[in-house]
This record gives C-alpha cells, structure tokens and sequence, in this order.
C-alpha cells in the first residue's frame, strides 16, 4: 500500500534533486530543470494532499494550473536563455556576472 | 559802481598773476630737459605776473580792501572758505616778488645756460612763484598753510638743484626739517586760532575791527565772541607764530639753516634765501599782527634783535662770499622782527621792501663774481673756492657794471643816505628808540644793540666790497701764470643788475631822500591810528648812524684796501666765536642732533631685540604648538579615522565576498541561512 509519507518521501527527494541541480550545475537548461523538478515535487504534494478533498478534487485541479504555469513560466526563462545566449555566447550563469559590484 | 567793477577787475587780475607761474611750471615740465624755450616760458610768465600785480597794485593801493570768496568745502555743519583778500600789504608783496623775480629769471637764463637741467631749474623757479604770490593773497588760514609748504618744498627743491653735490643735499634736508619745525607752530597755531573762532577766514580774525580786536585775555582766560578757553593757548598760538617766522625767515634758534641753503644755485638764493622767501615769516607776522600782546611784542623784539646782532657779527670773518651775503640777510631779517616787536609795523614791512632789491641785487652781483671766479678755475685747472674772497681782489677794473652794482646795494644795505636802505633801516632804529622811551633803561639795550648792529653792517660791507672789488688780484699774486678773462657779461646778466640797482635809490621810495615820512610806501602801510612823534631822534639817529657808518666804511678800505696793511688777529676769542658761526651749529650737532640719533639708534636698538625678540619668541612658541597639533591632527584625529575606516573596508571586504554576482551562489547561501534556521529552531 502506497501511503501518503511516501509520496511525501518522494516529493522531497525530488525537492533535494532539484535543488542542487539549481546550486550545482554550470548551465542554466539544467538549472531549468532543477527548477521543473521543484515544481513537480510542490505539483506531487497538491495531488498527494488531495485526496483528503474527495468531492471537488481542488488538489489535482490546482496541480493542473500549476503545471499549465510552470509550463508557461519555463518558455519564458528558456526564452531569457536564448537572449542571454545571444548576447554573452555562454549560459555557464557563473559566467554571468555583471549584477556584481 | 566803478568800485565794484574795479574791485572784480582787480580779483581777476590777481588770479592771472598768479596762475600764470604755475602754468609756465606745468609748460615746463614737459617739455625737454635741456630745452631752451623754458627760460622764456618762465620769464614771460612772471614778466604778464608783474604787469597784472603792478595794475592790481594801483588799484588796491590805498584804497578799501577787496575780499572775496566762496565755499570750499563743508564738514558737518562748518562751512570752510577759500578766496582772496588783496589790502596794501598783501598788494606790496605781490608786486615786491614778481617785481623782484622778474631780474632773477632774466638773469638766470644767462645765469643756468650750461646747465644740463635747465627746464627742471625754470619748472622749480616758476613753481616757486606760484606759491609766494600765492601766499600773499589768499585770505584762508588753511590755504596759507598750503602754499606755506609749497614754498618751503620749492625751496628745498631749488636748494638741493644739484643734489650731486653731497653739501647741497645735506643742506637741503637741514632746511627742510628746521621749516618742518617751523610748519608744526604754525598748524599748532592755526588750530588753536579755529578752536578759538570758528573759523579760517584771515580778514575776519585779524583786519581792523576782527574778531582778534574783540578778544581779551582776562582772568587766565581767552575771552573771545565765539566763546572762551585758557589763556594759555593764546601763548601757544603766539608761539607756533613765532616758531614758524622763525624757521621761514632765519630768526635766532632756528637760522642755521640759512647759511647752508647757500648750496643752491645763486640766482635762486637771490630770489627765494634773500629776497622773497625768507620775508614769508615777516609777511606773516604782518598778517597776524594784531593777535600779539605787549609782552609778546617785546620777546618778539628781543629776538629780533639778538639774531640781527649774532648774524653782523658772523658775517664779519666769514671768507665765503655767499655765507657773508647769508648772514647779512638774518642780520636784515632780525632787523624786520625787531621793528615788529616794537610796534614799527611800517617800518618793518618798508624795510622789507627795501631789502628785497638790495640784497637780491648783492646776490646778482655775487652770482657775476662766482661764475667768473669759476671760469679761472675751470680755464687754469685750480683747485680753489670760487666764493672765497680772500682769493679776490681788484675786481673793479675786470667787472665795471658789476663794482657800480654792489656799491649801490652795499650803501643801500649800509643805509647811507640818497639809498632806499637809509630811509627804511632809520625808520626801524627811530622807532626803537622812541618805543624804549619812557620804559626801565633795560629796554634801551635793544636799540642800542641795533644802533650797534648797523655799524657792524657797514664793516662787514666795506670789508665784502674792499675785497672782492679794490686793491689787487690776490690769486694772481701766489700763482702769476694764470689767465684771465673777466667780463661783466652778456645784457641779460647787465639788464637785472640796471633794473634792481635802480630800484635801491630812493626816488622809488620817496622823494625827499631824508626822511622816511613822507615814503609813500610808508604812509601806506601806517596803522590808522599812527601818531607823528616829533622827538629829537629824527635828526639825531641818522646823523649818528651814518657819520660813524662812514667812518667805519673809511676805516674798513683802510684795512683791506692795502696788501699790506693791518690785520686783525686771528686767534683771538671773538673771532672764533664770529668765525665758527657762535658755535651754533656745533651746538645743535651736540645737544640735539647726537642725542636724536643716540635716541633713534636706541630705539631701533630696542625694537631690533626687544620688540622683535619678543615676536620672533611668540613666532616660535606658537611654531611649536603649530607643530604639536599637526602631529596630534595626523596621528591622533586622522590615527582615529583611518582606523574606523580600516575596520570599515575589512568588513566590506569580507561582506563584499557574498556578493560575487553569481546567482546559485546567492541561492547557496539562502539555502544555508534557511537550514541553519531550521537546524537552530529544532536545537533551542
């Protein structure tokens, strides 16, 4: 029997995985997806959390605006990359440093 | 009607006359230092001046006063005047200086030919008459005062013409600072005069019924219609007076100065330190004469007789011809004082007008004599004193004009009769004795002393002429090889010499050659309430002074007329009190001058180590507390601020690490504080 601590367990597995993909890697497509896997750890949460809302399904419902966004959101910051691209010749973000003093 | 045109015809006249100097002086100025045209531009000058001042003259002479004037400036509430006043005595002298400067600038277009300053000489002579007619009309105290100075500066000027001359830049410094002393009475007066009565109006103060005549001193004070103060300052002023008559016309404390002006060039001691400059104190004194009291009077007369006494006495061994000349024009002076101080205020001022051309004249004449005297030296190379007379002699046969010349002025200034000196000096001694009546018989002593004084003059005289004139030419006995070539020169040195020796007879003065009385100059200048003394002086004096004045003459070409007649002894006290001038100068060399210079060198003594010790000593301190706080500003103020701003740069350096602008770090760190806040919250 699958029990919600597992998805739990699942969820911040995912989390962590994402997290040092944000922190450890040197390309920003793969910080996007640590970022992606984020999100699907938080999306996993809501379905997971909603079963305890049998008669409306708020939960998978709210998965399903948060996928659309995350959807959304990730062609936006792909397109940031591509500008980025253009403009610097590198994604490496440790490259990018002009917002330092 | 015809008054009133008269009277502003003759204001207008009076200022071209004595504008037209200073004109010429500007002219002068510019042009070239060599430049010719300056003697012309001077003499036309003064040659316009002597017309206007003799129009002027017939108009004022004798008639009412003219006085105009208008608001020069105004301080507070007092309004101060400038105009002019022409009287009779004021008009005289007018006349008398541009009558007498007219010879002297003719004379010294000759006289300066060679000069290589020639503009400059006319510049300071045209100056100078500016100022003396100047003087003589304007009605202001403050004005006299001004032209005052101009006079005393123009004279330093000419006195110092040569300043390459070390003894004519000592003597013009020694005039100018014993006319300095004489300039601080004045001013002292003058104020004093303006705290008294409000004003500086001259024919206000002093003419006829002034305010002068209205003041008494009563009680030790000054009571006057404009108010009242210590009778002291009367004293005070009366003394200022006399200091600055004394110090302008030579009188005894103050006359050393005389002498020494002698450096200048001659025809400027004829001009100013003989005829007209010098009668600046006694046209002063004529001006001011009300203001004097009895007892102030009788000073005055003391004075002017002692001086007249010392100068004759001096001006007998002197051997240079211009320091003879000098001391018998302080003789003169002392002469004019002298009849001030007893009352003969005609006397004085006819007296003055007399001397004015005879002893310019004796000057002229002198000035002939030296420029031949330097000629001899300069054609034979010696190296003698071209104003020694020892060295002349027999000069009457070289310089014919020239001997006529100055027997004229030497009987005039002996006061024989037929010479104007006659009528004006028994003038003076008449009213000496008359005025010494009735008082204790000291009083006698000073026309006796003057009686005295005159015989002196005539030894003194007969002695100048004798010598430089008769017997033979002493510089050609000790070196026989030299040449001569004296002549009395050219018409411009002959006309002045005709022109002033005219002027020395009396038919210019009065027609009856015997009696000073009827002069009309005379009658002129009489107070109004003069009153005809018939005393047996009036034929005694004249009798006696001139018999024995003849006597002596004879005795003196007695004496200096042989080569080899007798001589006086040289050693002797009295000659060398006459000789070495009464000590006067040594005098003043040792009790006032080295005492001056030992305070002055004290003093700057004291300011070189005392006063600038004592700055240098604060300069220091104050170096070292400069010093002191630099160091507690650098090490401790700016020690403080490095510090903070150390402490500040190593925080911001640690702090600025975080900030290295790499986003996952940023992230990172964010992680870290959150998980430590975690770990925290679950710990406590």
């Amino acid at each position: 029997m699958i029990t919600l601590t597992d998805f739990m367990v699942v969820s911040a597995m995912l989390f962590c995985i994402g997290l040092y993909m944000i922190v450890s890697k040197h390309n920003a497509i793969q910080i996007l997806i640590g970022i992606e896997l984020i999100l699907n750890a938080a999306i996993l949460n809501l379905v997971a959390f909603g079963k305890y809302d049998k008669v409306n399904n708020s939960g998978q419902i709210f998965a399903l605006f948060a996928i659309v966004l995350a959807a959304a959101t990730t062609a936006v910051a792909l397109a940031i990359v591509l500008n980025v691209y253009r403009r610097y010749k590198t994604i490496d973000p440790d490259k990018l440093t002009n917002l330092k003093d | 009607m015809d008054n009133f045109l008269q009277s502003i015809q003759s204001l207008n006249y009076t200022v071209a006359a004595v504008a037209l100097p200073l004109l010429a002086a500007l002219i002068n100025f510019f042009l070239p230092v060599k430049s010719k045209v300056a003697g012309w531009v001077s003499t036309v000058a003064i040659l316009l001046s002597c017309v206007l001042s003799a129009r002027v003259f017939t108009i004022i002479w004798n008639n009412p006063q003219v006085h105009a004037q208008q608001v020069w400036f105004t301080i507070g509430s007092t309004k101060v005047y400038a105009g002019l006043l022409l009287n009779n005595l004021s008009v005289l002298m007018l006349l008398l200086v541009s009558l007498i400067a007219l010879p002297v600038h003719i004379y010294s277009t000759a006289y300066m030919k060679h000069d290589g300053r020639y503009s400059r000489y006319f510049t300071y002579l045209s100056f100078f008459c500016f100022s003396m007619l100047a003087l003589v009309v304007v009605d202001s105290l403050v004005l006299f005062y001004a032209f005052w100075e101009l006079v005393g500066f123009s004279s330093y000027l000419l006195i110092g013409f040569w300043f390459t001359k070390e003894k004519a830049v000592q003597a013009n410094k020694k005039a100018f600072i014993m006319n300095r002393i004489g300039d601080i009475g004045l001013l002292s007066a003058i104020i004093i005069l303006f705290a008294q009565y409000h004003t500086f109006d001259i024919a206000q103060i002093f003419t006829g019924n002034g305010l002068i005549a209205q003041s008494v001193i009563k009680n030790g004070l000054w009571i006057a219609p404009t108010g009242q103060i210590p009778a002291l300052w009367q004293y005070v002023a009366c003394g200022g007076i006399f200091l600055a008559v004394a110090a302008k016309s030579a009188q005894f404390p103050l006359h050393t100065w005389l002498p020494d002006a002698m450096e200048g060039p001659t025809s400027v001691s004829a001009l100013i330190h003989a005829a007209t400059m010098v009668a600046a104190g006694v046209f002063l004194l004529g001006r001011v004469y009300p203001m004097f009291t009895q007892t102030e009077l009788t000073i005055l007369a003391c004075i002017g007789c002692f001086t007249a006494f010392m100068a004759a006495t001096i001006a007998l061994t002197q051997n240079d011809l211009k320091r003879i000349l000098a001391y018998s024009t302080i003789s003169q002076l002392g002469f004019m004082i002298l009849a001030m101080g007893v009352g003969a205020y005609d006397s004085s001022l006819f007296h003055l007008a007399t001397h004015a051309f005879f002893k310019c004249l004796l000057f002229l004449v002198a000035g002939i004599v030296i420029h031949q005297m330097q000629h001899v030296k300069k054609d034979n190379k010696l190296n003698i004193d071209p104003q020694d007379i020892s060295l002349m002699g027999g000069l009457r046969k070289k310089l014919p004009l020239t001997f006529i010349a100055a027997v004229i002025a030497g009987l005039a200034l002996v006061g024989l009769p037929f010479t104007s000196g006659y009528l004006s000096k028994d003038g003076i001694l008449i009213q000496a004795f008359e005025w010494s009546e009735g008082k204790s018989d000291w009083f006698k002593i000073i026309p006796v002393l003057a009686l005295l004084t005159s015989w002196l003059t005539a030894f003194y005289v007969a002695r100048l002429i004798v010598k430089v004139f008769f017997g033979e030419f002493r510089l050609l006995k000790s070196k026989p090889d030299i040449k001569l070539h004296l002549t009395d020169g050219g018409w411009l040195y002959k006309l002045p010499l005709i022109l002033l020796a005219a002027c020395c007879l009396f038919p210019l003065f009065s027609f009856n050659p015997f009696s000073y009385n009827h002069a009309w100059l005379f009658s002129g200048l009489k107070p109004a309430n003069f009153l005809m003394h018939e005393s047996s002086y009036h034929t005694i004096i004249p009798v006696l002074v001139n018999v024995l004045s003849v006597v002596v003459l004879y005795a003196a070409y007695v004496i200096y007329g042989k080569p080899d007649g007798f001589s006086f002894s040289q050693t002797g006290f009295f000659y060398r009190l006459s000789y070495n001038q009464w000590y006067f100068d040594a005098l003043y060399k040792r009790f006032i001058v080295k005492p001056l210079v030992r305070f002055g060198s004290t003093c700057f003594w004291i300011d070189r180590r005392i006063i600038d010790g004592l700055l240098h000593l604060v300069a220091h301190i104050s170096g070292y507390i400069a010093r002191a706080s630099a160091l507690t500003d650098r090490y401790v103020v700016d020690g403080f601020l490095h510090l903070m701003a150390a402490i500040v740069q190593s925080i911001g350096n640690f702090v600025r690490r975080f900030q290295s602008g790499k986003v996952q770090y940023y992230l990172f760190s964010m992680l870290v504080i959150v998980l430590v806040l975690f770990i925290l919250k679950i710990l406590i």
